[in-house]
């Protein structure tokens, strides 16, 4: 699948602080790319530096082949942002906030707004100062998700948002993703990556620690068993595909990173007291390079 | 180096300003004009020439005898604070939203997120905020113009020998302006763009107080770009007073422009912060 976005050993360092350290990322065309990680772990510099707001201490970003350093406004072009924290102009209503929008960039269609706008059930004859900062967002999302860019960038998206509209808006991306548009998406609410990501780069300290495919996780599963006699060595047609995390006296942890079925045969052997299996989820492999912190 | 959408909000952010300085010099002159003709000439004329020290003309810029006509007291009114200070307001306003303004309230984000130079925002913003400024000075023109053809010193004083002290209020203008949108340019507080421009603007005055009081401090008139701000001495002879017009408009404007242009490139070339 050709990549659209590409970044290689991008790095930005304030003196010898570094906000990204050597991000090498590849977000295919057409899929939903997840960025996670706890505040300050680098996210947002990235999409900053993708968008051309900041410069790279070294290393090179590029959409869709054009450089974010040296074809900045090609990758304007290409792409609709919508960043962390979201502020418009506080004397305009929100439709002429829309129009505004609309003509910065030449082809948008301003009725694609007002759909989202009313989807997202907001009025937009309101006075920005005067909207509540769930407004705000949904006004700012109207604007960004109007732009029929191959590109959206959504920095936490769903912030401030009641469950109804944080509803329509995974659903809104989901949509963006369908009509073949590549939707990079930073959040902090794993289920929500989970829901709607197809892949995620777990970000720790300004590097990416993890990459993780979403299709792969939910084939994943975490087996936890309270033993009445000693475990067996795992039998090595299964070493590969799966793995103990967790062993005490009586307990055992195992992880499997494949299908279920070839292991069911082996676990039936095993002197098991009980048995639990679910699937390994997003906050397990979080957890993983967060907790360890 | 043009943005049509740009050059219409920025009408819509300067619009109460632009409105509130209207209603200001629209009315300033007449009642300039009004209070200033309260005071009979011989007695104005009695004050300035015999009881005010002949020393002090330094600071007036001109010589008394020449504040002491209709033309010189209505010249006055162009370095009342009501008109410099409004001049001043208006450029450091303007100049420090021109970035860190927008920056400091977070909506520079988005705009720039749209496919636009960021050259064509800071030019497109100094073009409508010079506009405005030529827009002002016209009205402040034709308020002077009306208050003295209607007003109690009709057919005393020609209202056309005030162009060139009306231009010079749209250099400094440009000026102060340019200045601070070229401060605006690489800060990213707004309340910091302005306190670095007041402390500049009180340096301006001191040094060009220093320089007309001071004979071996004369020099330090030139560390003053208000040096450059004289309205009251270009309402003289029309001739020289637009050639004097064109030396102070050229500094003035050539300083507001070059302070512009180091701007742009300067803010074309940073890097921008995340609102806070």
């Amino acid at each position: 699948m050709p990549m659209l976005v590409r970044t290689e050993n991008l790095t930005k360092r304030y003196g010898t602080f570094a906000a990204l350290d050597g991000c090498s990322l590849s977000v295919p065309e057409g899929e939903i790319f997840g960025l996670l990680g706890p505040n300050g772990a680098g996210k947002t510099t990235l999409l900053r530096l993708i968008l051309g707001y900041i410069t790279p201490t070294s290393g090179t970003a590029s959409v869709a082949g054009f450089d974010c350093v040296r074809d900045s406004l090609e990758v304007r072009a290409r792409t609709a942002y919508l960043p962390g924290e979201a502020r418009l102009f506080r004397r305009m209503n929100g439709h002429r906030v829309l129009d505004f929008f609309a003509s910065l960039r030449p082809g948008c269609r301003r009725e694609v707004a007002d759909t989202v706008a009313r989807r997202l059930d907001l009025d937009c004859s309101r006075q920005v100062a005067r909207m509540s900062t769930g407004m705000r967002q949904k006004l700012a999302l109207a604007v960004v998700l109007a732009m029929e860019t191959p590109l959206v960038i959504l920095d936490e998206p769903t912030a401030n948002l009641d469950p109804t509209a944080r509803a329509e808006v995974l659903e809104l991306v989901l949509e963006a993703r369908a009509a073949g548009r590549t939707v990079i998406f930073s959040s902090h609410v794993l289920s929500e990556v989970e829901d709607t990501c197809d892949n995620v780069a777990i970000v720790r300290a300004g590097r990416v620690v993890h990459e993780q495919s979403l299709e792969h996780l939910r084939r994943c599963h975490r087996i936890r068993a309270k033993l009445n006699g000693p475990l067996s060595p795992i039998p090595a047609s299964l070493a590969a595909s799966v793995a103990i995390v967790e062993q005490g006296d009586d307990t055992v942890v195992m992880e499997a990173g494949d299908s279920l079925a070839p292991l069911l045969g082996w676990l039936s052997t095993l002197p098991l007291e009980e048995m639990r299996i679910e699937p390994v989820g997003l906050a397990a492999v979080y957890d993983r390079f967060h907790r360890a912190i | 180096m043009w943005n049509t959408a740009i050059w219409k909000k920025t009408w819509g952010d300067q619009r109460v300003l632009v409105l509130s300085l209207v209603a200001l010099w629209t009315g300033f002159p007449w009642l300039y004009i009004w209070l200033s003709a309260q005071i009979p000439m011989p007695a104005f004329q009695d004050v300035l020439l015999r009881a005010i020290p002949k020393d002090w003309q330094r600071l007036s810029g001109v010589p008394f005898t020449e504040v002491a006509t209709h033309a010189g007291r209505v010249a006055l009114a162009f370095v009342d604070p009501v008109v410099v200070l409004a001049a001043t307001v208006w450029g450091i306003t303007r100049g420090s939203d021109a970035v860190s303004g927008q920056l400091e309230r977070g909506t520079m984000e988005m705009v720039l997120a749209a496919p636009v130079r960021r050259v064509a925002v800071f030019v497109t913003q100094a073009l409508a905020t010079t506009a405005a400024a030529a827009l002002l000075c016209t009205v402040l023109w034709v308020a002077v113009w009306t208050a003295i053809t209607l007003g109690p010193w009709a057919g005393k004083v020609d209202p056309l020998r005030f162009l060139p002290a009306a231009a010079n209020v749209f250099g400094l203008m440009v000026c102060v302006a340019g200045i601070s949108a070229g401060v605006s340019a690489v800060d990213s507080y707004r309340w910091r763009t302005v306190g670095i421009l007041c402390g500049f603007y009180v340096f301006s005055i001191l040094a060009k107080l220093v320089g007309r009081l001071s004979q071996p401090l004369w020099w330090t008139g030139y560390l003053s770009f208000l040096n450059a701000y004289e309205p009251q001495r270009l309402v003289g002879d029309p001739a020289e007073s637009w050639r004097l017009l064109a030396e102070y408009d050229a500094v003035l404007i050539g300083v507001g422009v070059i302070a512009y242009a180091v701007g742009a490139v300067l803010f074309a070339r940073r890097d921008l912060p995340a609102p806070l």
